[in-house]
This record gives structure tokens, sequence and C-alpha cells, in this order.
């Protein structure tokens, strides 16, 4: 079976401090359950070759740029912060925050009262739902991949959420995890784990933000499982500060009937690689994988999608549409997979670039790998600067002329943007487009 | 004097000279028709009056209420009053046509931003009046529209910004029927003392809705030939070769 990681060169080892002394730190005192989980995803992690720039997929983002042996985890406190209230957190029903402080966990709205909606830290769900947990931590991933950083989260995860809807829950507002790390040469590894029941609908937001200055990494591993006619929306907003460091890894296994929406926005941070696949694994099932990036001022941004579809009458559609300016550097890769067999499969694949000006450069290669015969594939790229035409044509209505490019900017993200389900993340990503745009 | 001037107009776009000197004047409340074969260069012609950048005038000039536009942008050009319906308008998906209108509206405001309530009143009753759906405002402007729908989106603009002087570039190629009589409907609607309008065709067809006083015929960059609704008839029964064979008896 063909899978996204041709064969890497380096032999395997341990990345940095990642060795036997952290996982055992990592494992004290923890829940048998958990403990299990993290020694086997450190097997896998240790015999996985380390990334190296002589592999397809790290040739555009060398692996040493993000310095992993610089870096230790950052320090989260046991004792539960005291949550404080932000004016966009009206956007939600949960809202959770990890910071320097703590984590807290605020229900705003009183819907994990019946317990038919549960947000909980891992090792909570470990004592109080193990056989749910151990079913589905670790089991995301498509079959066949290998992935170092997913597999090196697994073993060190330093802080950890479990989502899990019961049938038929249906959740207006949606639930927003905030990460914050102040803490200088720092690392922190967030996992999160989401079970959807059958005929459940809810919205998920993650957002990555720490001070400029301060040097930070983030390597995130996120599992979404979704079980018949699920309906479930993922925001990631990567945020960070000027120096931070992100290496991130969605995957989501969408059965019968089912839809996933993964959104990944970057827009922060100095160098990000972004991970977004999906196994469409049963008939009717659906993904949309949306994207968006900027970047400027020497930020350098990495995406890879996989559309997998393993299972005949699928679908998936995935548009990213990113922009750069001033030495900013983005790489889109994207594979498309249909194993033999598998009928009826429509699969879309596009990445728009806007090439603001002549320092910054946009890379992107699409790729279809097919086994079936039957099914309908697109995929594209486009390059270019704002459309003469559109702009012209804006103009001569009467719409000034620095006006008219930010509509046309506005617009080019606003495809994707508009089907994100948080008013919120709409605003603030306008305002940072605005910022970067610079009009 | 007229309020729209086209004085010996030159003008090309690379190596290439396609206007060779064009004389035209429309005043406000006149209806002229403008018809030629095709490539003789009426939408080169509607483009270099609204200022698109692919253009250069070499020669003459083309002024508006006594002024000269040349130096101008096509957004200035539009707020100084002009307005052309495009023959191919572009589609640009992510801006909704409700969002756009308004910003076009808010151009055109003293205050720079126009009240939300009259604007909205007024777009909804154009859209009806054109026969467009309500659901029209939320989508991608020009996105996916059918050749009918591009035409009645440029209308409604027309009907909207209220210009001093309209060009309708081939307005009416590509219709059908009802569509034609809708967008007829509209220009109609429209004519009145404070409107010039030039209806450039290459077919009589849209002529028999919209009743100009003047016609002129474009060739080869040159305005060769102008008359009366009578033109319209004659030429309509001998056709182009007619009129290069009177070009030639003058010559
Ligand atoms: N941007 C351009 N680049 C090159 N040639 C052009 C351009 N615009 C117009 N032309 C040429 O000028 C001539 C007149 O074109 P056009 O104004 O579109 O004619 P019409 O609208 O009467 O059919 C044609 O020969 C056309 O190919
Ligand atoms: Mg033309």
């Amino acid at each position: 079976m063909p899978t996204l990681n041709l064969p890497l060169t380096e032999t395997p080892s341990l990345l940095g401090g990642f060795d036997e002394n952290l996982l055992e730190q990592s494992r004290k005192g923890e829940h048998a359950l958990l403990q299990a989980k993290r020694t086997a995803a450190f097997e896998s992690y240790s015999q996985i070759p380390n990334p190296d720039r002589f592999h397809e997929e790290y040739r555009r983002m060398d692996p040493a740029l993000f310095q992993i042996a610089k870096f230790s985890p950052m320090q989260i406190p046991e004792a539960a912060a005291t949550y404080k209230a932000l004016a966009e957190d009206t956007n939600y029903d949960v809202v959770i925050s990890v910071s320097s402080e703590g984590i807290a966990v605020e229900d705003c709205n009183g819907v994990l009262t019946d317990g038919n909606l549960v947000v909980m830290p891992l090792d909570q769900a470990a004592r109080e739902h193990s056989t749910l947990l151990e079913q589905s931590l670790g089991a995301g991933m498509v079959p066949g991949e290998q992935r170092k950083f997913l597999d090196l989260n697994g073993a060190f995860w330093n802080v950890g959420f479990f989502i899990y809807a019961k049938k038929g829950v249906d959740l207006k507002g949606g639930i927003l995890i905030r990460y914050h790390n102040d803490q200088a040469d720092t690392v922190l590894l967030p996992r999160l784990v989401v079970v959807a029941e059958s005929l459940t609908r809810f919205a998920i937001a993650e957002q990555f933000t720490s001070p400029d200055n301060v040097k930070t990494l983030c390597i995130s591993g996120r599992e979404l499982l979704l079980d018949a006619a699920a309906d479930v929306k993922l925001v990631s907003l990567q945020d960070w500060g000027n120096e931070g460091l992100h290496i991130g890894e969605d995957w989501a296994r969408v059965k019968r009937d089912a839809k996933v929406n993964l959104f990944s926005m970057t827009v922060g941070g100095k160098v990000s690689k972004m991970t977004v696949g999906c196994d469409v694994c049963e008939p009717n099932a659906n993904a949309y994988l949306g994207g968006m990036f900027f970047a400027d001022r020497d930020q350098h941004f990495d995406q890879k999608t996989l559309q997998f579809h393993s299972s005949a009458d699928t679908y998936s559609n995935m548009l990213y549409k990113g922009a750069v300016k001033d030495n900013g550097y983005s790489v889109y890769q994207g594979i498309i997979r249909a194993l033999k067999n598998c009928v009826g499969v429509d699969s879309y694949q596009t990445n728009n670039n806007l090439v603001l000006d002549p320092t910054a450069r946009a890379d992107s290669l699409p790729g279809l790998i097919i086994d079936a015969d039957e099914l309908a594939c697109s995929h594209g790229a486009t390059f270019g600067n704002i459309d003469q035409e559109q702009l012209y044509y804006l103009r001569s209505r009467g719409i000034p002329e620095g006006e008219a490019r930010r509509m046309l900017v506005m617009g080019f993200f606003d495809e994707v943007i508009d089907r994100i389900p948080f008013e919120n993340m709409q605003d603030h990503l306008h305002a940072v487009i605005e910022r970067k745009f610079g009009v | 004097m007229s309020y729209l001037q086209i004085k010996n107009l030159h003008a090309r776009t690379g190596d290439i000279e396609i206007l060779k000197g064009v004389n035209l004047e429309i005043n406000k409340g006149e209806v002229h028709a403008l018809m030629g074969p095709n490539g003789s260069g009426k939408s080169t012609l509607s483009s270099v009056i609204m200022g698109h950048p692919d253009y250069e005038v070499t020669e003459g000039d083309i002024l508006l209420n006594g002024e000269s536009i040349l130096e101008m942008d096509p957004d200035e050009r539009a707020l100084a009053g002009l307005f052309l319906c495009f023959q191919y308008p572009v589609a640009i998906p992510g801006v909704s046509i409700s969002n756009f209108m308004k910003k076009a509206v808010d151009a055109r405001h003293p205050e720079g931003k126009a009240p939300a309530g009259p604007f909205l009143k007024e777009m909804r009753e154009n859209m009806e009046y054109l026969d467009m759906d309500k659901a029209f405002a939320n989508r991608g402007l020009n996105e996916g529209f059918s050749g009918g729908e591009k035409k009645r989106m440029e209308i409604l603009q027309m009907m909207m910004f209220k210009p001093s002087i309209a060009i309708m570039d081939e307005t009416d190629s590509g219709l059908d029927i009802d569509a034609l009589q809708v967008v007829a409907k509209g220009v109609n609607k429209m004519r009145g003392p404070d409107l010039g309008l030039l209806v450039i065709t290459h077919y009589e067809r849209i002529l028999t809705y919209i009743n100009p006083q003047f016609l002129h015929i474009l060739m080869e960059g040159k305005i060769v030939m102008s008359g009366g609704p009578e033109l319209v008839k004659t030429l309509e029964e001998k056709g182009y070769d007619w009129v290069r064979e009177q070009i030639a008896v003058t010559a």
C-alpha cells in the first residue's frame, strides 16, 4: 500500500531530550492506560527514521529549523487555574485555557452537566472513560503512515484533553481551547482526542499564542473519530508570537454519512509545519479541509494534506489559500489517495496562492495516488499577484485602488474564512490579514 | 457643448494602433447607438473611455463636462459620472454582491458611507424590477453566473450608481429574448434628461427595444458614418458592405 512517507534516509534516533528518561518522567504517577499508550508511542517514535531535508516531505522545510534539542517541556502547574473570561468567550459553550498558571475549564452554558458531552483532561478520562479512551487514543491515524512527530507527541504530551459527545448531542456554541506559552525555550505538547458518536454535531477551536520575542516550540497531535452521521468541525489557529515554532498533526477518521471540517489557519510564528489528514472510510463519508496561511516578514509555513479514500462512495474537498509577502515563504503539498475497488469517489484539491511581492515565495505540490479506476478527482494550484482585471473592474465602479485591493485580498481568503463556524475567529483573521496586508 | 466629447481619439495597446481618430459627442438625454463589425474597435473605445490601463491614448482627447479625463484613474472617472456595462464582466469569487454594491455606493456618498437601510431597500427594489432572486446578493460577484445573470448584474449597477453617461458594450449579445427584454426594461427606466447613453451592438436586435436617436458606424478604428434612426433600417437591409461602398465613393 502506498504511503505518504517515502523512505527516510537517516537511521532512527531519539530527537533532542525526548528519550527514555523523559518518558519515565512523563509516565510517573499516571494511570496504567496512559502509561501503556505512552510506551507504545515511544516504541514507534524511536523506530521511525529521523526526518531530514533529503526527504521529499522536508525538502522545503528542514526539520533542523525546529532546533528540538534546545527546548525542554513547558511547565503547566497541576493545580487548576482560575478562569479569566475574555470578551470573545461568549461565542463558546465551553472554554479551556492552558497557560503557565495551569488549566482552567469553564462550562459557560452548563452543557456538561447532564453528562452527554464530556470535556476533560486525559488523565481524568483515563479513570472515567477508560474503555473508550483505550480504543481511541492513538487510533485516528491513517493506516500505514509513519509520523515521527505525532508519535513523539503520543509519548511525551504534557497536556491533553478528551472530548466525547454521546449520540445526538447538538452543541450550538462550541468548545474553545486556548493555549498560551510564555516560558522561553520550552515546548508545549498538547494532545486532543475527539470521539463523536452518531448524529452528533459540534465545533471545536484551538488557538495558540505566545508573547513576541519568546522562543517556544509546540508539537501538537489531534485525532478525531466520527461515527455515523456525526458532523464535527475543528478550527486550529496558529497565532504564535514572532519566535514561535509549530509542528501540528491532525488526523480524522470519518464513518458512514459523517462529515468532518478541518480548518487550519496559520498566521503567526516563525516556522510552522501542519499536516492534516482524513480517512473517509465508509460510504457517504465526507471531509472538507480548509486552510489559510499568510507568511510575511521571513515567516516560513509548510502545510501538508492527505485525503485518503479507503471506501467506495466517499467525498473529500480541500481548499487551501495562502498569501506571501516580505520574504515570506509558504509550501503546500497534498496527496489524494484512493484504494483499489473504491468506486464513486469524489475528491478535489485546490491550492491558490497570492504572491504579493517578488521577495516572497510560494511552492505548491499537489499530487494523486490512485489505485481505483472509477473516480472523479481534480487537483490544481494557482499563483499570482492581485488580478489586474478584477482590480480594474472594482475601480471602474468607483472603488478607490486601496479599498479595491483590500476587498480582493479579503475575498480571496473569505472563500475559506466564511466557512469557519466561529464569528470571532473570522473577525480575528480579517484583522490579521488587514495588518499583514498593510492598507 | 456636449457632455461627453471624444475628439480625434487615437489609442493603442502595445504596438497595435486600434483607434485611429474617433470623433463622437453625446449629451445627457440622448441615446446613441454604435455599431460596427467584430474587431472594429468598439470594446477598445469603451475601455479607453473608462481608463483601462492596457490602452494608451496617443492623440486626441476625451472631455467630460468640458474637462479632460485622460489623466484620471478609472475610479475617478466612475465618480465623475461615467459607467461601463462590460461585454465580459469578470467574476470575483469571495466578494459578495452585497458587499461590493455597498462599497461602490459608499464611494459615491458625500460622507463616504451610505446609510444601510435606504441602500438595501433600493437594491431590493431594483433587483425585483430586473427579476433577480434576492438570494443573489449573497453570492460571489459574477461567480458561476449565466450570461443573462451577468448582464442583469451590470444593469443593476447602472441603476444603483446613476451615471450621467453610460456605455453599454454589447449588453445584448448572447442573451435570449427574456433576458434581452429585462435588459431593455432596465435601460428604458433609466432613460431621461439626466442620462446620456451609448449602446454598442453588432446586431440591430436590441435597437428594436431601445430606440436610439443617433447611429454611428465604427470601422477599423474610425467612425465612418453617422445618422438618425433611418440609418438603422438601411444598415439592416444593406449590411456593412454597403457602408464600405459608400466610404469608397466619398474617399
Ligand atoms: N488588449 C489587446 N491586445 C491586443 N489586441 C487587442 C487588444 N484589445 C483589442 N485588440 C485588438 O483590437 C481590435 C479591436 O478589438 P475590439 O475593440 O475588441 O473590437 P470590437 O469590440 O469592435 O469587436 C481587434 O483586432 C483586437 O484583436
Ligand atoms: Mg467588443
